[in-house]
């Protein structure tokens, strides 16, 4: 039987032990899920078995043959191919150039590469993936789930007999999701054997055959899906029963409030088209839609990223049409970006320094920056958001998928913004931190933050929303309370009709 | 406290410490006349105008930019003064001029970086050869001298036993080094080199900050471009010519990344007095140019290597 199996692996990085002792096998034709809290080392772990980083001990044999290690190329040619958590892609270069860096098509004996193949075999494998990209548009503008689809592509045009996928659905909506579905459904048939990390254990339970469990970096039992249900997996993951209570439903706000933010017609031409919304203070607006319907693109011209081409914002006593990220924030917007590592982070800088830097300036005192409070500061948002991290001195780099996003929004919090914009919160989070950002979002919102949630987990918009806007291609396709919203009409909403919406 | 210690102990900075202190062991051995006090002194003058502008090229390489014009920029400014001196102005209004012509040349290419979005080594390298050419068409090719010998004394005269231009290095120094420990500028500029996206997203005025390098860029090089002829008693078109590259090798001995984010003044400090001891070590001892380029080209590459290894033990202790 063909089989991947690990024998025996740990890793440590200084003092902490990622991985400790890990014996598991995948089999040909299986969809082995791999789950754990945040930091568990679920990703260190994939690192080792594509070859990016190499293990302390142990080893990992490929049809009962030992797999060179520490080598990406020579584990590749065996045909386990790994898509890491964050999208590894030249964000200058093209879908293309992207999928193909490397191992070019060539043509007249290798003088001219054969472009026309390339693109023809690249816009193939995208549609397998259910999304017409741009091949021409270099990959670095474009959004993050479509980086992340070409950093699938890439891994699927091999052919791989071991799919290793590190949380590959954080970024996608429920369309993109299914395809995704779809296609691993097909991979197995043909009998390639998958590895699938996810924090959304729906799809855990929906794609795999046998889930392994990891704590703290040592592998707690290998389980059949049939015989776990989702309590006990969590129960497995945490190492305690932990009530995952869906979140409460925060009060309903009095309409009588004036609005925090008013924004009438918006536009921005290829982004977003007439978009008019409000937001109440302590009033979560959740905004839903399906990958490249113009949420983050409304969500940075708000903070001041983007210009946008008409339509105003009224906002803090003005009304803008054009404002800067300066303006913004001292205006109290804040913005959790959709892409921690390129937005969010600046991820060799410590822990403290990343929660700090946007209200650095506010630590300086005569003596230079006041290094007592920035600590204590620091120090009280790591307990509060529970950050797994050595010390806050560490760099944010050292820190798992999951943990730095918690930065991301920790970085925010202590500034107090009067309007909070979300995109994807808990990208990454695990279960229980996940349900620990519910609570924290709606804290805020009692305390009267106006929240823009955008998120493409479908229950997670549902149950903490006031009211949702749905978007699709750039257009509001209308704002329903919580009462009206159901995942069937989010979805329906969402989709493109036939009658072309062009913009 | 151990790791502390063991984080001190690779530091570039205690590599580069080290080195410059067997080296003037290595030169005390050798020629012991050479390390004493008044010889290093009058050794000095010749670093000083290096020295000054390796302050803001180290901020300039942190934010992950580079100024090749630092030296066109001297030239340019060289040449305004000695003009200005020469048609009859006052020369601490002619200095003043100088001084304002390195601001507004900084800021051209702060300007053309921030808002036109150019590349910072594309843009300088343009500049280069334009501010050197404006320089050698306004000049014709001819110096100018005369001065009077109390302007001379900014470039040659001591101020309580050290070289007036070496106190504005140390007044300049202590300042920066306050910015960049004692203010948040210091960890902005840091993140800028490391991930400009995520500093503009933090809300800090990363356009702004770029803008006030660059033209700080400018306005030391004017400094130092009067310094220099106010120690040669002349100004000439090619003055500062290659300096730019002096000032960059200074700053990567020094243990500056030049991708951004790494390094500090300090550092830069230590790579000045290295390339500055050998280079005058070697032509006081053997006074052979072709060692001197070779002793350069050696210096550069151990420290580079070396700062390689250092980061690595660093990264996995
Ligand atoms: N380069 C590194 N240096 C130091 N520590 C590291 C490094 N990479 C990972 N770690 C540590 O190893 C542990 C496991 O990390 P890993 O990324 O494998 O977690 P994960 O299970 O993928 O979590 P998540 O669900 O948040 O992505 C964490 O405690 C993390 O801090
Ligand atoms: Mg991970």
């Amino acid at each position: 039987m063909e089989r991947l199996k690990t024998n025996a692996l740990s890793k440590s990085y200084g003092g902490t032990h990622a991985l400790k002792d890990i014996s598991m096998d995948i089999i040909a034709g299986e969809v082995h899920a791999l789950c754990g809290e945040n930091g568990a080392g679920k990703s260190t772990l994939i690192k080792i078995l594509s070859g990016v980083e190499r293990p302390d001990t142990g080893k990992v044999h490929w049809r009962d043959a030992p797999l060179p290690l520490g080598k990406v190329d020579a584990i590749e040619a065996h045909g386990v191919v790994a898509v890491h958590q964050e999208p590894v892609i030249f964000p200058h270069l093209n879908a293309v150039d992207n999928l193909f860096v490397g191992r070019e098509h060539a043509m007249a004996c290798g003088i001219w590469l054969n472009q026309a193949s390339m693109r023809k075999q690249t816009q193939n494998i995208l549609a397998t993936l259910g999304e017409a990209l741009s091949v021409t548009e270099p990959v670095g503008e474009m959004s993050l789930a479509q980086r992340q689809m070409v950093s699938m592509a890439r891994a699927l045009i091999h052919q791989c007999r071991i799919l290793i996928l590190d949380e590959p659905t954080a970024s996608l909506s429920a369309r993109e999701s299914a395809s995704l579905f779809g296609r691993i459904n097909v991979l197995k048939e043909q009998g390639v054997g998958i590895l699938y990390v996810s924090h959304r254990l729906e799809e855990v339970f929906k794609l795999a055959d046998r889930v392994t469990v990891l704590r703290d970096g040592a592998s707690v039992g290998t389980w059949a899906i049939k015989d776990l249900n989702r309590d006990t997996l969590i129960k497995h993951m945490v190492g305690r029963e932990v009530p995952v209570a869906p979140p409460t439903s925060s009060p309903n706000v009095k309409p009588t409030k004036q609005p925090v933010i008013e924004v009438s017609a918006l536009c921005r031409k290829g982004a977003f088209n007439d978009i008019s919304f409000h937001i109440q203070p302590g009033e979560i607006l959740g905004m839903s839609g399906l990958v490249g319907a113009g949420r983050s693109e409304i969500a940075r011209a708000l903070f001041g990223v983007d210009r946008f081409d008409s339509g105003n914002i009224l906002y803090g006593g003005r009304t803008w049409t054009s404002l800067t990220i300066q303006d913004a924030i001292a205006h109290g917007i804040a913005m959790v970006p959709e892409d921690r590592q390129l937005q969010g982070l600046v991820l060799p800088l410590s822990v403290e320094t990343n929660l700090l830097l946007p209200s650095l300036a506010n630590h300086e005192c005569f003596r230079g920056l006041d290094q007592g409070t920035m600590r204590s500061t620091a120090g009280d948002l790591v307990t509060q958001l529970g950050i797994k991290t050595e010390s806050p001195s560490k760099p944010a780099e050292s820190l798992s998928g999951g943990n730095q996003q918690k930065i991301v929004i920790g970085k925010w919090l202590h500034t107090h913004p009067t309007l909070l914009i979300l995109d994807e919160p808990t990208r990454g989070v695990d279960v229980g931190a996940k349900s620990e950002v519910h609570r924290i979002i709606q804290a805020l919102a009692a305390k009267g933050t106006a929240i823009l949630l955008i998120s493409s987990e479908l229950p997670e918009i549902l149950s903490l929303s006031d009211r949702i806007m749905v978007l699709c291609g750039g257009c509001n396709q209308g704002i329903l309370s919580r009462q009206e919203a159901t995942q069937e009409i989010l979805l329906r909403r969402s989709l493109p009709t036939d009658s072309g919406r062009d913009i | 406290m151990k790791q502390r210690i063991h984080h001190i102990l690779w530091q570039p900075e205690t590599f580069l410490a080290l080195l410059v202190a067997s080296l003037f062991g290595l030169m005390g051995q050798l020629d012991p006349a050479f390390i004493q006090w008044h010889v290093q002194r009058e050794l000095s003058t010749h670093a000083w105008e290096l020295a000054i502008i390796a302050i803001p090229m180290t901020l300039v390489i942190l934010t992950g930019g580079i100024d090749l014009s630092v030296g066109a920029i001297m030239s340019l400014t060289a040449i305004t003064l000695g003009m200005l001196f020469q048609s009859g102005c006052p020369l601490p209004l002619a200095c003043l001029a100088a001084l304002l012509a390195g601001i507004l040349c900084g800021a051209l290419n702060g300007w053309f970086i921030t808002r036109m979005q150019v590349h910072p080594l594309i843009i300088t390298l343009a500049t280069m050869a334009a501010y050197r050419g404006v320089a050698e068409g306004i000049s014709r090719a001819r110096p100018v001298s005369g001065f009077p010998s109390s302007f001379a004394w900014l470039g040659q005269g001591l101020w309580l036993g050290i070289p007036v231009a070496g106190w504005l290095f140390l007044g300049l120094l202590v300042v920066m080094l306050w910015m960049m420990h004692a203010r948040s500028f210091g960890t902005h500029v840091y993140a800028i080199g490391l991930n400009s996206t995520a500093t503009r997203f933090s809300g800090i005025r990363v356009d702004r900050m770029l803008l006030a390098i660059y033209t700080f860029s400018g306005g030391v090089s004017a400094l130092a471009a009067i310094l220099l002829v106010a120690r040669r008693n002349t100004a000439k078109a090619d003055m500062g010519m290659g300096m730019e590259l002096g000032v960059i090798t200074a700053v990567v001995i020094g243990g500056v990344s030049i991708f951004g984010g790494r390094g500090s003044l300090l550092g830069t400090c230590l790579g000045i007095l290295l390339i500055h001891e050998t280079r005058e070590f070697v032509s006081w001892h053997w006074n052979r140019d072709e060692l001197n380029l070779l002793a350069l080209g050696a210096l550069l590459i151990l420290s580079v290597v070396f700062q390689k290894l250092l980061r690595h033990k660093r990264a996995t202790p």
